[in-house]
């Protein structure tokens, strides 16, 4: 059963992003501004410090394969955040071998996350010619507010989860050995 | 450690190229999704069917407060207006029983501005701004098609992208551009009938692009906007917006109007999916050989 949770929680956070807009309130300020929830991304990245040994990759198979659930379920262009998604979480798997793991690593390395990703999602949507916005614009529109609103679902996120996921990485490679 | 590096560089590559194949897949026209596509999105559709509902309580609740400050004010607008459209109701009560006795006279029974509506609720906006798509809760099952118009009381919103079984996608006019049109009318004062497309939307004020197809045409603003009915997609006489301001376009060839969208694109919970009961044109023979 333990196996399941991870997915799971995974699939709700994908169910979770498509509501996430409604919990945004109507204020005029807001309504240049555009805010997309990389939740899904955010608890990826603590899997990858947290649950991931360092020689196994649960965070990046997941990166891929949740990342085209949210390419085919909320976009129209099926392979661009399954791809980004996961050399996203590819190098950041690799930055947590590097480096020690604190709250404020964790902090810097979702920051670094969702800002490579969200640039990546831009440059190849940019190219395909969904979006066509200019770059100046981009920063200030759209990547600037995003970063923001995902470190707040980091920092509600982060005290709930950390602990889940040492305990179920416990059990996971516990038994494999 | 150089086999690892190559090792490293090489699934990268293929994962560039799966991507690239996947977009060129994606991005083509295509009139179905295949039947993965269509399992995930109801898969996924039931469950954001349960989560909205609380979502949407709670929501709802917190503007139906904020609503209830404004009550009173309202109440007196309303009450003023009622008058009002009660002579216009009398008015469209006859005018509809000429037409329909004008039509029974010519033997017409069939109308470009008929549909038959179906019901539907959003149950969830992809977060991914760039794509405008919302998520209605009925599919082929309940009679939505690709490329059924998608309208609010106040107006139309969109169109239907894809559609699976029990959930379907709506393409928000705001995502709306060159390869999707809409031929509309305009209601302008002169008697003259004002015709012209839907071409796109402008991300920075937030209105519609609409080219006149007349140039010689003196607009004011504020007039209504409404679909023709003659893309052959759309029923006619559905409410799109009034205009705001006419400018012509960069080569001074046309001119461009800007439209603002009659219903709230950021704001919608109960939706109409329209089923336009006229024939379509292009459409009809491809569909009876599927069948």
């Amino acid at each position: 059963m333990q196996k399941f949770y991870l997915p799971l929680f995974l699939l709700a956070l994908v169910v979770l992003e498509g509501v996430a807009l409604d919990f945004i309130p109507n204020i005029s300020v807001l309504d240049d501004l555009l805010v997309i929830p990389h939740w899904l991304l955010v608890f990826l990245v603590m899997v990858a410090v947290f649950y991931d040994q360092e020689n196994t990759y649960f965070s990046i198979v997941n990166a891929i394969l949740f990342g085209l659930l949210i390419d085919v379920v909320y976009t129209s262009v099926i392979g661009v955040y399954m791809f980004v998604y996961a050399l996203t979480i590819y190098l950041i798997h690799g930055l947590s071998k590097l480096l020690h793991t604190n709250y404020f690593v964790v902090l810097l390395m979702t920051i670094i996350a969702v800002g490579i990703a969200d640039i990546g999602i831009y440059f190849i949507y940019f190219f395909i010619g969904t979006m066509d916005i200019f770059w100046e614009e981009y920063m200030m529109t759209r990547l600037i507010p995003t970063i923001l609103a995902n470190i707040l679902f980091f920092l509600i996120c982060y005290p709930i989860v950390k602990r889940k996921l040492v305990k179920w990485s416990i059990v996971q490679f516990d038994r494999k050995k | 450690m150089s086999f690892f590096h190559k090792k490293r560089l090489f699934v990268i590559l293929v994962g560039f190229i799966i991507l690239v194949g996947l977009i060129g897949f994606s991005i083509r026209d295509r009139e179905e999704l295949s039947l993965v596509e269509e399992f995930l999105h109801d898969t996924v559709g039931w469950f954001q069917s349960i989560v909205h509902k609380p979502v949407d309580f709670t929501t709802s609740l917190i503007t139906n407060i904020e609503g209830m400050k404004n009550v009173y004010d309202e109440n007196q607008v309303l009450k003023s207006r009622l008058s009002q459209s009660k002579n216009l109701l009398y008015e469209v009560q006859e005018l509809k029983q000429e037409n329909q006795e004008l039509r029974s006279v010519l033997g017409k029974t069939e109308s470009i501005t008929d549909y038959q509506p179906i019901q539907a609720s959003v149950i969830a906006r992809s977060p991914e701004a760039s794509s405008h798509q919302v998520k209605l809760n009925k599919g082929k099952q309940n009679g939505v098609r690709t490329n059924m118009a998608v309208i609010t009381g106040e107006g139309m919103i969109g169109k239907v992208q894809s559609a699976s079984q029990f959930t379907s996608t709506v393409l928000l006019l705001s995502g709306f551009d060159r390869s999707n049109r809409i031929s509309v009318n305009i209601a302008a004062d002169n008697e003259e009938e004002v015709t012209g497309f839907i071409v796109g939307f402008d991300p920075e004020s937030e209105f519609l692009l609409l080219e006149l197809n007349a140039y010689e045409v003196e607009l004011n603003g504020e007039e209504l906007v409404v679909s023709s009915g003659m893309g052959g997609v759309f029923p006619g006489d559905l409410e799109i917006g009034t205009i705001e301001e006419v400018t012509p376009d960069k080569y001074g060839l046309t001119q461009i109007a800007y439209v603002k969208p009659a219903a709230d694109l950021s704001n919608m919970d109960h939706v109409i999916v329209v089923n336009r009961l006229a024939a379509q044109p292009e459409e009809d023979t491809s569909e009876e050989e599927e069948e």
